[in-house]
């Protein structure tokens, strides 16, 4: 009763205040439109979370510096953030309390892990409000959902788009194209539906022959076995996928150990992890040297104010996909209101489904459109190279801020 | 009718739980509103095994889980609906109850707790091996009563309330048969339970059997709440603490722990959540530690226990019953006993017939090579002086333990290898030296338990255990709890409950120790009686005196071997009893 009477009071200060004063007095100017950010701002994936609301924090920052939503007579954006927990239950009762509490809310943004977005989404698709996402598990948007809108390319797609581009890249520098393959990776759900992908389907279609198949259970506790391997199987690409800090950083150090680090075999990962800030906390720049990965979205050319800005702020050394993608989110429902012409989460639902504002600026490839299922169209990715402490975007060559390296070995 | 009346309070709290969550439109409050029920639900169950039996279960998540990826599984390929996927959810959870009961019971107290954790993690990873890392049930915007999507959020908790009744009502009756007295003996203690004729394998597997179809059920409900079924969400190391936090902050071993602890644990931490997650992230998990740990220190037997025990304290009920002595029918205890005693026995078959029974621990030959007869009717006293081997010879008669080599054979049939409970349907009864009450039971109910192995019904378990108080002359007590009686009350309860199960044969491990001189004649002169009325007895005592008026004959150990059989006029004359007792120099002192 308390928590009621609590949540009462707080919203008759906040939201309660604008919105009355907004239908008494216009010219006091237009209420500020809410946007939601439900995100895990405590537990397991705090890191991450926090890091997404510094991409929010700025986007609203931006929208409401460049004059607002102007079809709503230049009202503000304002940013509600909910702390998704590291829970299934918890991002699922963070949810609920967001439309049942927060209901002038015109869309959000979330929810970091896929687990907890599909969770958020079973609770945000029921209440209509459109939700959108940087999650790439497919099946978020394979269940006939009409208010998600999924930003990345999806899990199954990030591999068919970037491995061959690998390829090309491999053959122009080495002269030779790469003919074997070997995985380490851990269980998790994206790992193992990337990696499903790529058996079932790039690898025969690439001609390469897979040497070397191995999975850990997170946290792994010692990387010396597939290592080894590595070292006897000599692949010509070692695809190295941990979505744990601490997992990446005993492959690559392990890796370093028997000489085959820097590049010596060339290594490339499926997720952020080994591209987070946080490597550098447990291992030095020469050890992930030249290590690259396949992402969904990263810090890319013509970003630099923006990148100027993080840092300025938040002392973040480089953006990754967690800044970049959220902050686009705010662009994303300025313009869907812009559409819509009112603050109303249906018609920003709406508005995104017809949404056509051409190429997404803060999104590698396609443009910012939504399909039939709320997948972005011609959503691509961006391969990241660790260059000198630093994760540079190296491909696609239009939003390239380094140029790649590869590794002529012995 | 019992436990219809017990239902009563259960059934006026739901009715006000119903109309809170009728009046309640925010659909954030009736989440709340429906996960305090799934919550106290899934401590119900655990309860169930864990609260009645004392073995502590780290993993209960094992079952919650299956029954949730029952459901998410059925409904995602078969299409079933969670109206028939909730009971088969049950099914599977009562199944695998069974098989983690089976190799999992061998083990007692912080082995067990230990073991069962190791389900739920092993499962986590089959199921993430199966590739079953994300499973979504999918939306049925058609027909979503079918499939229990329901639009308006307070079906749910309907549902929920539901189910939580049968759920309590279960436990109530399970908590007033002889399924709950067997448990709760079981918790109390494990051998005195199998002594007095309670087979605990069975009825443990039982317990897990049904803890586990109903943490199914439960958890097969929870993928219907959530919808987004996950291997740590359901099979997580926090699942399985919830059920322990929820009892054990309420209460354990009772209906009402679990709904304490769920009604108040759920709402505090998503509160704390909400208002304290976005803006000092963490600080909700510490506030919320504290807060447990600090009501446990107030009341570490839960909440509920701790109000109950105040309240009694408080209400006029507390007063003392006064304890009027027990009235015993003394048997003349001056005059010798045998001399009123037909020498029936004499011209009776052979009971109980021991032939050449040996059992070694390690080098040490705690019994060997020992042969004798205990006819039906007699006093058998077997005496000899400490570690001479007689209580590990009632071990190896009741099966406790199994010989090495050797032959008891009871009634003509050879009982090596048999479960004491066996031996105590056969007609075998013993006490123990350390005595071994059920201490949170009453008198009668302590008795009761020894009754279930002869009773077929409740009432017929009732009437045989207060014909056995009666027996032994503890009617004035009878509804006192254990922990209150004087030794010589548990000494005489402790035959009581020996004799509930009408045994043929009565095995007494010091029963007069401890005891002063006078308590020790009351009890001398109830165990009289009892041979009189046709029980066969063996006791074990390693003072000579109070002996000698009451038994027909002697068996005397020393070092694990018969020294001596015989009556007693003979026995205490034998120079080697007199030795193996006194040492060598008073066996001149005998003889003169």
């Amino acid at each position: 009763m308390t928590d009621k009477t609590f949540a009462l009071t707080r919203r008759a200060l906040v939201g309660g205040a604008a919105m009355g004063l907004a239908t008494a007095a216009h010219a006091q100017g237009p209420a500020n439109v809410k946007v939601g950010l439900i995100v895990p701002l405590s537990g397991l994936y705090a890191r991450p979370g926090a890091v997404m609301r510094m991409g929010a924090e700025m986007g609203i920052a931006d929208v409401n510096a460049a004059g607002g939503v102007k079809a709503l007579g230049g009202a503000k954006l304002q940013l509600v953030a909910l702390d998704c927990g590291d829970t299934v239950e918890k991002a699922k009762n963070a949810a609920q309390r967001m439309v049942a509490q927060e209901t002038d809310l015109v869309a959000a943004t979330g929810s970091y892990l896929s687990s907890f977005t599909l969770a958020v989404s079973e609770v945000t698709e029921r209440a209509g409000l459109p939700l959108l996402t940087l999650s790439y598990s497919d099946l978020l948007t394979e269940r006939g959902f009409r208010h998600i809108f999924q930003t990345s390319a999806t899990a199954a797609a990030q591999s068919e788009l970037g491995l061959p581009e690998l390829m090309k890249l491999a053959e122009a520098a080495s002269g030779k194209r790469p003919k074997t393959v070997a995985i380490a990776m851990d269980n998790t759900g994206t790992s193992i539906a990337t990696a499903k992908a790529l058996k079932e389907k790039l690898f025969p279609q690439l001609g390469l022959q897979l040497v070397m198949d191995e999975v850990w259970t997170p946290p792994l506790t010692d990387a010396t076995a597939f290592i080894q391997k590595v070292r006897s199987t000599r692949p010509d690409l070692f695809l190295f996928m941990p979505n744990a800090i601490s997992d990446a950083k005993l492959g690559l150090e392990k890796l370093n150990e028997f000489g085959l680090g820097q590049g010596r075999i060339p290594t490339i990962s499926f997720s952020i992890t080994i591209a987070e800030p946080d490597m550098l906390q447990s291992v030095s720049p020469d050890v992930v040297q030249g290590i690259m990965t396949i992402v969904a979205n990263w810090g890319v050319k013509g970003q630099e104010k923006l990148l100027a800005d993080l840092k300025a702020k938040y002392k973040e050394p480089w953006m990754t996909q967690n800044v970049v993608s959220t902050y686009g989110d705010m662009w994303i429902v300025k313009e869907a209101l812009e559409k819509a012409g009112k603050a109303d989460r249906a018609a920003v639902s709406e508005a995104l489904h017809t949404l056509d504002a051409g190429p997404a600026k803060y999104f590698p490839g396609g443009v910012l459109k939504f399909d039939d299922k709320g997948r972005r169209i011609g959503a691509g990715v961006v391969v990241v190279q660790w260059q000198n402490g630093v994760p540079a975007t190296v491909y696609p060559n239009d939003l390239a801020v380094a140029t790649p390296f590869w590794p002529k070995h012995a | 009718m019992q436990t219809l009346r017990s239902l009563a309070l259960p059934l006026l709290v739901a009715a006000v739980y119903a109309c809170i969550a009728l009046v309640v439109t925010n659909s954030y409050y009736q989440l709340m509103l429906t996960l305090v029920l799934v919550w106290a639900s899934f401590g119900l169950g655990w309860n169930i095994l864990s609260g009645y039996t004392g073995l502590v279960s780290f993993g209960h998540a094992a079952f919650f889980g299956l029954g949730a990826y029952t459901t998410a599984l059925g409904q995602l390929y078969f299409d079933l609906t969670p109206w028939l996927l909730i009971p088969a959810a049950a099914g599977v959870g009562g199944v695998a109850g069974l098989l983690v009961g089976l190799p999992t019971f061998r083990l007692r107290g912080h082995y067990f707790a230990l073991a069962m954790l190791a389900y739920p993690l092993a499962l986590l990873y089959v199921f993430e091996w199966l590739g079953y890392q994300e499973l979504t049930l999918p939306i049925k915007r058609e027909a979503p009563f079918t499939y229990m999507q329901f639009t308006d959020p307070r079906f749910y908790t309907l549902v929920a309330l539901v189910m939580l009744l049968a759920i309590v009502a279960i436990t109530r009756a399970v908590e007033r048969s002889r399924f709950g007295m067997a448990l709760l003996a079981i918790k109390q203690n494990e051998a005195a339970a199998e002594a007095a004729g309670i087979d605990t394998l069975n009825w443990k597997l039982r317990s897990i059997a049904l803890s586990g179809a109903i943490t199914g059920a439960v958890g097969a409900f929870y993928a219907v709440v959530l919808l987004v079924v996950t291997p740590s969400s359901v099979f997580g190391m926090l699942v399985s603490a919830q059920a322990l936090t929820v009892s054990m902050f309420g209460g354990v071993g009772t209906v009402w722990g679990s709904l304490i602890g769920a009604a108040v644990l759920i709402p505090v931490s998503e509160i704390l959540h909400a208002q304290l997650g976005a803006r000092i992230p963490g600080i909700q998990g510490v506030v919320f530690g504290i807060a447990i740990v600090a009501v446990i220190i107030a009341a570490p037997e839960g909440v509920y226990w701790k109000v109950r025990d105040r309240l009694r304290r408080a209400g006029p009920a507390a007063a003392p019953t006064p304890a009027a002595p027990a009235r015993v029918d003394l048997a003349a205890p001056s005059t010798p006993a045998r001399a009123q005693r037909p020498d029936a026995w004499r011209t009776g078959k052979v009971l109980l017939s021991v032939k050449d029974l040996s059992i070694s621990f390690g080098g040490l030959k705690a019994v060997q090579d020992v042969t004798f007869d205990i006819y039906e009717g007699m006093i058998l006293g077997i005496i000899g002086p400490n570690g001479a081997g007689k209580t590990t010879l009632f071990n190896l008669l009741n099966g406790f333990l199994c010989p090495d080599a050797g032959e008891v054979l009871f009634d003509g049939r050879n009982m090596v290898g048999s479960k004491p409970h066996v031996l105590c349907q056969a007609g075998v009864g013993r006490t123990f030296q350390i005595m071994r009450p059920f201490p949170r039971m009453s008198v009668r109910d302590n008795v009761r338990v020894g009754a279930y192995v002869r009773a077929q019904s409740e009432e017929e378990a009732r009437r045989l255990a207060d014909d056995a108080v009666d027996r032994v002359g503890l009617s004035a007590v009878a509804d006192k709890v254990a922990a209150e009686l004087t030794t010589k009350e548990l000494r005489l309860m402790e035959l009581g409950r020996a004799l509930a199960g009408k045994p043929r044969l009565l095995l007494l491990d010091e029963t007069l120790a401890g005891l002063g001189h006078g308590e020790a004649d009351e009890v001398v002169a109830v165990v009289q009686r009892l041979a009189r009325e046709g029980v066969t007895i063996a006791i074990i005592e390693h003072t000579m005196q109070s002996m000698v008026r009451l038994v027909d004959r002697f068996l005397v150990l020393n070092h694990g071997a018969v020294l001596a059989d015989g009556e007693p006029e003979a026995v205490t004359r034998n120079p080697q009893v007199i030795e193996a007792y006194l040492g060598k120099k008073w066996v001149a002192h005998a003889d003169a």
